[in-house]
């Protein structure tokens, strides 16, 4: 009997340990990528593809998810609106809403499932595959090669295509807007244009670069510390994804509640 | 005896699984050391202690007399004077032949003119020619693999090679190319050779001595020519693959 009682409080310790290993793993994890980001070498052809890996290849997914959702948000508001008169906000809500939020929330996302599942899948496979191992008897830090590159192309690509994003947002919005709501075309643009803040955009930029950071940064990890064959690629990639989603929705509003209220 | 490594009372655990015990052996300059044992016993555990892929719990590492850790592995730049040939080669993906065989040389800043004529140079040795040059790992066959992955680890001069179950997952005419392969290399370069595997006729064919590993320690070390006169009961067994004997397999393991 007495056996039974210490079922529920062992399964919570054990869980508490296995979190507190996890962030500990982490914490190292990231001394190490900060140690490797601040000496050198960088390994600049590495970055350069990275950057096109990560950023020009993800511009089309990126593109169209933020067409539609910009679309859909100018329906939505003028839904609302329309019940207390006011179906002008259209354009002001759709504009503050991609560049504050949307945009750089939808855009990290998209680059979570995208780009973290297949950083994490590739460094998981050479994790396995001994290729990790390799690089270390050919006097290379595998950190320094394999991780440093695409966390700085995800925090340089992820604000850049931000900005395309809110463009492209902004546009579904004026499209919805203007050919199938009713809105003019220059007072739709007049009202966007007038609402817009230089710190509407820098907010969403920054949030772009912590997400960046993010998803380069839990694929890189998960990928890593992989273990247990083709089923742990599989589960670094899982992982990768999800922890990367929970933290860039949970750091967002951190950030917004903290830093960008105002 | 000149040895090149010496590894005085090795340990290494996993959790309450021990795997290395207190495990002593020397390496003898320019001989090709074969360490042979089943699965379970430690030989790459002992291989990734020595490359520095796994940190021991207890004992030393001697590289030419200078104790081997991890400050005095990038003092002395260790793995640029050594070459690994890989169980699965372990090729980049990502990177072409050239790429792949040239890769360790780009670190020691040589110049970019010369790389394609050194790599040319390497597969030559393993006996490829130029046409594979541009090809992707993907692209080759199992063997040829292991052939870029032999010259990869040639291609700095090594001054000692290791070999991780060189002939596992060939075709026995393949193995036995890589075997050939394997002693031409090793001439050639006057390297010393560690090779860790459990096929006795790629050890019998590529060893001057042999150790043999159980339970993670040394039980028996000599010469390839007397391996079949050892007077151990542990490596009867284990060289004639007897089930019966003193070798207890844990199938839980």
């Amino acid at each position: 009997m007495n056996r039974y009682i210490y079922i529920i409080p062992e399964a919570i310790g054990r869980s508490f340990l296995r979190i507190c290993a996890s962030i500990g793993s982490i914490a190292v994890f990231f001394y190490d990528f900060v140690l490797c980001l601040i000496t050198p070498p960088i390994y600049i052809k590495s970055l350069l593809s990275q950057l096109v890996r990560i950023g020009y290849n993800s511009l089309p997914v990126i593109g169209l998810t933020a067409f539609f959702t910009g679309g859909v948000l100018a329906l939505q508001i003028y839904v609302g609106g329309s019940r207390f008169n006011a179906e002008n906000i259209v354009a002001s809500i759709v504009a503050l809403g991609i560049t504050r939020e949307l945009g750089p929330v939808i855009a990290g996302l998209m680059l979570a499932g995208r780009v973290s599942a297949s950083i994490s899948a590739e460094i998981a496979t050479m994790r396995v595959t001994e290729q990790i191992d390799a690089l270390v008897t050919l006097s290379t830090n595998p950190m320094k090669y394999l991780v440093v590159p695409r966390v700085l192309a995800a925090v340089i690509s992820l604000p850049i295509l931000v900005i395309i994003a809110d463009i492209i947002g902004i546009m579904g919005g004026f499209v919805v807007g203007t050919k199938s709501l009713g809105f003019i075309e220059q007072s739709y643009i007049k009202n966007t244009l007038d609402i817009i803040e230089l710190r509407d955009v820098m907010s969403g930029l920054i949030k772009a670069a912590v997400f960046g950071f993010i998803v380069a940064f839990m694929g890189c990890y998960h990928g890593y510390k992989s273990t247990g064959g083709a089923q742990g690629v599989g589960r670094s990639t899982t992982l990768a994804v999800v922890s990367a989603s929970i933290l860039i929705l949970a750091s967002n509003y951190i950030l917004t509640s903290l830093v960008f209220t105002n | 005896m000149d040895h090149i490594l010496k590894i005085k009372n090795l340990s290494k655990s996993f959790g309450d699984k021990s795997v290395l015990n207190n495990l002593s052996i020397n390496i003898e300059r320019n001989k090709s050391q074969v360490i042979i044992g089943g699965s379970g016993t430690g030989k790459s555990v002992l291989l990734k202690c020595i490359l520095g892929l796994i940190e021991p719990d207890n004992g030393e590492i001697y590289f030419n007399e200078l104790i081997l850790d991890k400050k005095s592995r990038a003092d002395t730049d260790f793995h640029s004077k050594i070459g690994m040939l890989f169980q699965g080669a372990a090729l980049f993906d990502s990177l072409n032949v050239q790429e792949n065989i040239t890769f360790g040389i780009k670190k020691i800043g040589e110049k970019t003119d010369n790389l394609k004529d050194i790599a040319v140079d390497k597969l030559r040795k393993v006996g490829l020619d130029s046409t594979v040059l541009d090809l992707y790992p993907s692209e080759l066959s199992g063997g040829m693999q292991k052939r870029v992955a032999l010259a990869r680890a040639i291609a700095r001069t090594p001054e000692i090679l290791f070999f991780d179950e060189p002939t596992t997952g060939l075709d026995p005419i393949m193995a036995d190319i890589i075997n050939d392969l394997i002693n031409e290399v090793i001439e050639e370069v006057g390297a010393t050779a560690i090779t860790i595997t459990h096929d006795m006729e790629s050890a019998r064919k590529i060893a001057d001595k042999i150790s043999m590993l159980y339970e993670g320690n040394v039980i028996w070390t000599g010469d390839a020519k007397d391996i079949n006169d050892s007077q151990n009961p542990y490596v009867d067994q284990f060289i004639n693959g007897k089930s019966e004997g003193p070798i207890k397999i844990n199938l839980n393991d």
